[in-house]
């Protein structure tokens, strides 16, 4: 479904990622675990076309949309759940979802995007609940529950998701990949970018690891798990398991 | 939630009240120094329109936009006095206005926050010095005498009445797109570029593009403001299109509270008052009106910084807070009831 191919990337002169490829085949979860500064979240802004490789290729579903703009890259199904959510703070839950389908326009999406709307408050029911409340005063959790059905809103066919845990409670991180799962479960594709190795090798299928810029180890999640180097390194004791 | 058709309600009640008052002001009215104040009162409203599109729901900030008011008057001052018609001298003007905005939007809108304050600043130092220099056009520091009065063929607002007539039929018309525009999608938008251009990016919202168009149309409507004040005074000069002037326009739409139509409507309308206010208070003494508008930039000064230290959510904010009280009471009472 999605495919990157060989890209190289940086921010102005400072090269971050070093020809890293990646694919995601439909209905796959894959995860990208490493340590800070090795590249994961830019790898996921290459791929949502936010920021614009220097070589390489991004394909989805065999087409190049390497130099689709991000804001139309959303149109080809290409949707970013960003770090630290980013959520339109002083609007209410209802806007922000209603922004998530802004390309969805004209009279035969709009059957579609009610029934998107159904599909978020069924995954996410505290949201329902929630409707005109500014985005800014949900806590941590129900912000980034709003930032997946946000994305969802856009009928994705790849949702990238960059650090979905971050600064959440064990048990709200437990509700949101369970959410997770049932994406999967439902076929959509997913590339995860999770700090928590661990937590992320649980629930995707397949695993990359990067350091400094490049793809060191890839294989199945179990095969990930029982990798001596993974275990020391990614899921050592000192990286904390809460 | 039941508070929702009930401040829905309450908004069509007042724009109607404010509509009739509108409309029957010019009959009632026979203080022309009021009217014409007014006048200034519609004027002010079709420019800060604009501009409460671009700052107030963008969310981006323009030190300039005395220069589209500017480019407006004298082009299409000009053209009327070497006898364009009116309705071609309009276009002109806001033609003008529109596309000063364009030029200046296409390089700046890169820059964000101080920065594209102080490009816009630039930008009207640039202009006014323009203004000031290109004597054959604009008179120069003299000014641009005798623009005729607005009209079409016979039909000339020439009165006081017809004056005020036109620039607030002008004026209704914009607000009332300004308020079809900031209730939809195109609104929705601006909203979420001033919230976080990176996720309205990844909401699949061409952030460049829109930015752009808001602020050519901001500056479309300085131009219209300025084409209406030109025929309106019949004399336009320098020292009407100063950085003073564009402070006091985003003065007035951070007093209404960002990202809100009627405050700006609400701010515009008391700031432009302000230094008049003996038209409406029969009463006060010809020191106070002399001490208001002596102190009248220092006035301005004062409210944008109190806005920002103490309401940063303007008069909009206070009348929000003030609905959300009155819902609770009501919720309260009612379970009470129960």
């Amino acid at each position: 479904m999605l495919e990157i191919d060989a890209v190289f990337a940086g921010y102005g002169r400072v090269p971050v990622l070093h020809g890293v490829s990646l694919r995601a085949a439909p209905g796959e979860m894959v995860t990208l675990v490493g340590a800070n500064g090795a590249g994961k979240s830019t790898l996921l802004k290459v791929a949502a076309g936010v920021l614009a490789p220097q070589s390489g290729r991004v394909l989805l579903a065999g087409e190049d949309v390497t130099r689709v703009p991000s804001h139309r890259r959303v149109g080809t199904g290409i949707v970013l759940v960003p770090e630290g959510r980013m959520l339109f703070a002083g609007m209410s839950v209802a806007e922000n979802l209603t922004l998530g389908a802004y390309l969805r326009t004209g009279a035969a999406a709009r059957r579609a995007v009610e029934s998107d709307r159904e599909r978020v408050f069924d995954l996410f029911p505290v949201l329902a609940d929630r409707l005109e409340q500014p985005a800014g005063t949900l806590s941590g959790g129900e912000q980034q529950m709003l930032a997946i059905g946000r994305a969802l809103m856009a009928d994705p066919k790849v949702l990238l998701l960059d650090e979905p845990s971050l600064g959440l409670a064990p048990k709200v991180i437990g509700e949101i990949f369970s959410v997770l799962d049932r994406l999967r479960g439902s076929g959509l594709t997913m590339v995860l970018v999770e700090q928590d190795a661990r937590l992320a090798l649980k629930h995707a299928d397949r695993g990359y690891v990067m350091r400094t810029g490049e793809v060191v180890l890839e294989g199945s999640s179990a095969e990930l798990l029982a990798n001596d180097d993974v275990r020391l390194i990614y899921l050592g004791a000192w990286h904390g398991t809460e | 939630m039941a508070a929702v058709p009930a401040t829905r309600t309450l908004r069509w009640a007042l724009a109607a009240i404010a509509g009739g008052l509108v409309l029957a002001a010019p009959f009632v009215v026979t203080d022309k120094y009021l009217l014409r104040i007014l006048t200034f009162v519609g004027i002010n409203l079709i420019m800060v329109a604009g501009l409460s599109l671009l700052f107030g729901y963008a969310g981006q900030i323009s030190l300039g936009h005395a220069a589209f008011y500017g480019l407006g008057a004298y082009t299409s001052g000009f053209l009327a006095k070497l006898g364009v018609a009116w309705p071609l001298a309009l276009v002109a003007g806001v033609a003008a206005a529109a596309l000063g905005g364009l030029l200046l939007a296409l390089p700046s809108l890169r820059l964000k926050g101080h920065y594209l304050a102080m490009a816009t600043l630039g930008f009207g130092e640039i202009m006014l010095f323009f203004f000031t220099e290109t004597e054959v056009i604009t008179g120069g520091s003299n000014g641009l005498r005798g623009i005729p009065p607005a009209g079409l063929g016979p039909l000339v607002a020439d009165t006081p009445q017809t004056k005020y007539l036109l620039v607030w039929a002008v004026a209704c018309v914009v607000l009332l797109l300004a308020a079809n525009v900031v209730r939809r999608r195109p609104g929705r938008a601006l909203r979420a570029i001033h919230g976080s251009e990176m996720a309205a990016q990844a909401c699949g919202i061409d952030t460049v593009r829109m930015k752009v168009q808001v602020f050519v149309i901001s500056a479309a409507l300085g131009g219209l403001s300025g084409v209406l004040y030109a025929h309106y005074v019949g004399f336009i000069s320098p020292s009407t299109f100063t950085l003073h002037y564009s402070l006091v326009l985003v003065t007035m739409v951070a007093l209404g509270g960002m990202g809100s139509l009627a405050g700006a409507v609400a701010g515009t309308v008391l700031l432009t008052m302000l230094p008049y206010a003996d038209a409406i208070i029969p009463g006060l003494s010809r020191a106070t009106v002399e001490l208001l508008q002596d102190w009248e930039s220092d006035i301005h000064g004062m409210v944008l910084i109190l806005v920002m230290l103490f309401m940063p959510g303007g008069l909009a904010g206070w009348g929000r807070s003030f609905l959300a009280r009155i819902s609770v009471r009501r919720a309260r009472s009612a379970g009470g009831d129960a």
